[in-house]
């Protein structure tokens, strides 16, 4: 069975090399003083971590990107099954709203911050003049309503993604299912609680599940739009271990960062793995 | 009776429409305000932020695209290379592996899982140790080495989405080719790859989109040779700010090649993403 080895090479290089060897070589930083600009770094024992832990700002950021992977969650799964149910219905012009609606999911996070930008600046924004007409003068980027708008556009940016899971999934809803619950007369809600909401289950968890992975990694949309502040009071995790390692230069402090958040997530992944993974296939021999 | 019911149910059809053509509208927002601007004169944009362009020019494109001199074009030249890159990359060593994993039970089911498992490590994790270790081999500022790191990223979804096209394929083919003394090599490029086009293709697309999207990465790995459209947008922003007539027509221009690529292949952008949240 030399053959699957020599199949599976090409895999276990990449794994060694641009996995273990970064774990490794990030945990040994976390040990260090390393900066971003000195050559040596010698050895910190465990200060780093003394110092992360002792950071109210990291705290802060955690707790920031968890309020902020809640708030997402929340408001894009239902509104994202809400939308699923809707053009499930075969409107007419479907194909069309179908691909306008996903049109966001396809324009990179980074690139739809610039985008926001020249939408909510204050000179020469369309929305603050629109606002303006309507005599509401808002700063969008005021402490008070910042957090508010960053959780508006994840929205905006990633309920198409929840609804394309949900509406492949209301796909596989068998269609003599709703006939029968017709023929039995049941209201709209009534087939959906007996009917859909079996089925959607484990989908409607999934879609959970996989906007919580990546609106907890949240960087590109805020560092953009932000850069984390005004002060650290939109600093996710990311932007936090990013800004410590590249606009502080502390390294050590840095891996020290993401070691704890990954000790944080880690007893999520045999959760995620069976979801996604699934059931093993069969082979051939 | 009959009829009013009908005209009932038109008349709600109707109105569904309509409130998810807003729902449209209202997410691609961004999207048609840039594009707006995109074509107005400097002086419109400063002076009428609501109006719709009155007197299009294509000055900001061709600003964009070069005549200013911005360094746009090997923005996108280097985004291209990284995209087209990593999905051969990819490919190359996804398709062998995942064929290694589910045909001929390489590694049961733990490669499957732990390279699944990636996907929930935070990213940023691996910002300072590929800073770091790729200043010791020189990959840094290189299109090289941000196609390996967006290999790395794109490796987990690759193999979850191969693994199960494979798994959906008919084995008896494989086996009748086997009986026939092809190698297990043989099979794989002239029976399987073949046959797993559909799943070749939304590993292809995905891939693209994710690894034109990276931003994270090309911050930390790029400086100025190496830097892709992403980075450059948003550069752009900071440096050139006060032009926001060729900042939209660049931005919109670096959104649009991932979407007409992402529209053509829009089945297969579907099924992928959905694949993975729906089967298990």
């Amino acid at each position: 069975m030399r053959t699957r080895w020599i199949l599976g090479a090409p895999l276990l290089a990449f794994l060694v090399l641009l996995v273990a060897a970064p774990i490794t070589y990030g945990v040994w930083t976390s040990l260090t003083r390393r900066t971003l600009s000195g050559t040596d770094a010698p050895f910190a024992g465990l200060a780093n971590y003394g110092a992360v832990l002792g950071d109210s700002t990291f705290w802060h950021s955690l707790g920031f990107t968890a309020a902020f992977t809640a708030a997402v969650v929340v408001l894009e799964v239902p509104l994202g099954f809400g939308l699923a149910l809707l053009v499930n219905q075969r409107l007419p012009g479907h194909r069309v709203l179908f691909t306008a609606l996903l049109l966001p999911i396809m324009v990179a996070p980074s690139l739809l911050g610039v985008m926001f930008r020249l939408l909510l600046n204050g000179d020469i924004g369309a929305l603050p003049a629109l606002l303006a007409k309507f005599g509401v003068s808002v700063s969008l980027f005021d402490p008070s309503s910042v957090v508010p708008l960053l959780v508006v556009l994840d929205v905006l940016q990633w309920t198409p993604f929840t609804f394309l899971i949900l509406y492949a999934g209301l796909q596989g809803v068998p269609a003599d299912l709703y006939e029968a619950a017709a023929v039995d007369g049941a209201s709209y809600v009534r087939t959906l609680r007996s009917v859909v909401a079996p089925v959607m289950g484990p989908v409607l968890a999934s879609a959970a599940f996989l906007r919580a992975i990546d609106a907890f990694r949240t960087f590109d949309v805020v560092y953009v739009l932000t850069g984390g502040g005004p002060g650290t009071s939109t600093t996710t995790a990311s932007i936090y271990i990013y800004k410590t390692a590249f606009t502080d230069g502390d390294f050590g402090i840095a891996s020290a960062a993401s070691v704890v958040l990954l000790l944080l997530l880690i007893g999520l992944v045999p959760v995620v793995v069976r979801r996604i993974v699934g059931k093993p296939g069969e082979g051939r021999r | 009776m009959s009829t009013s019911f009908t005209s009932g149910r038109r008349l709600r059809r109707l109105v569904m429409t309509a409130v998810v053509a807003l729902i449209a509208v209202v997410i691609n927002l961004p999207l048609l305000n840039a594009l707006n601007v995109s074509f107005k004169t400097d002086g419109e944009i400063a002076t009428s932020p609501l109006a719709p362009a009155g007197h299009p020019t294509l000055e900001h494109f061709a600003n964009a695209l070069g005549a200013a001199g911005y360094d746009f074009p090997a923005f996108f030249a280097n985004s291209t290379m990284i995209a087209c890159g990593t999905v051969v990359l990819v490919l190359l060593v996804a398709v062998p592996s995942s064929y290694a994993v589910v045909r001929l039970g390489w590694g049961g089911r733990w490669v499957l899982s732990g390279v699944a498992a990636l996907r929930l490590l935070p990213a940023i994790f691996f910002a300072v140790p590929f800073y770091l270790l790729f200043s010791f081999v020189g990959l840094l500022d290189t299109v090289a080495g941000l196609m390996l790191v967006n290999t790395f990223l794109n490796l987990p979804l690759a193999m979850v989405l191969l693994a199960a096209g494979l798994r959906d394929l008919p084995v008896q083919v494989e086996e009748a080719a086997a009986v026939d003394g092809a190698s297990d090599y043989r099979i794989l490029t002239s029976i399987v790859t073949p046959m797993l086009a559909p799943s070749l293709v939304a590993v292809s697309v995905l891939t693209f989109l994710f690894t034109w999207a990276d931003y994270l990465f090309a911050v930390v790995v790029s400086t100025t040779r190496a830097t892709p459209v992403t980075v450059g947008a948003a550069n752009f922003v900071t440096s050139y700010g006060i032009r926001w007539g060729d900042v939209s027509a660049a931005t919109l221009l670096s959104a649009l090649v991932p979407i007409v690529f992402a529209v053509a292949a829009q089945r297969y952008l579907v099924s992928g993403l959905s694949m993975g949240a729906v089967k298990g």
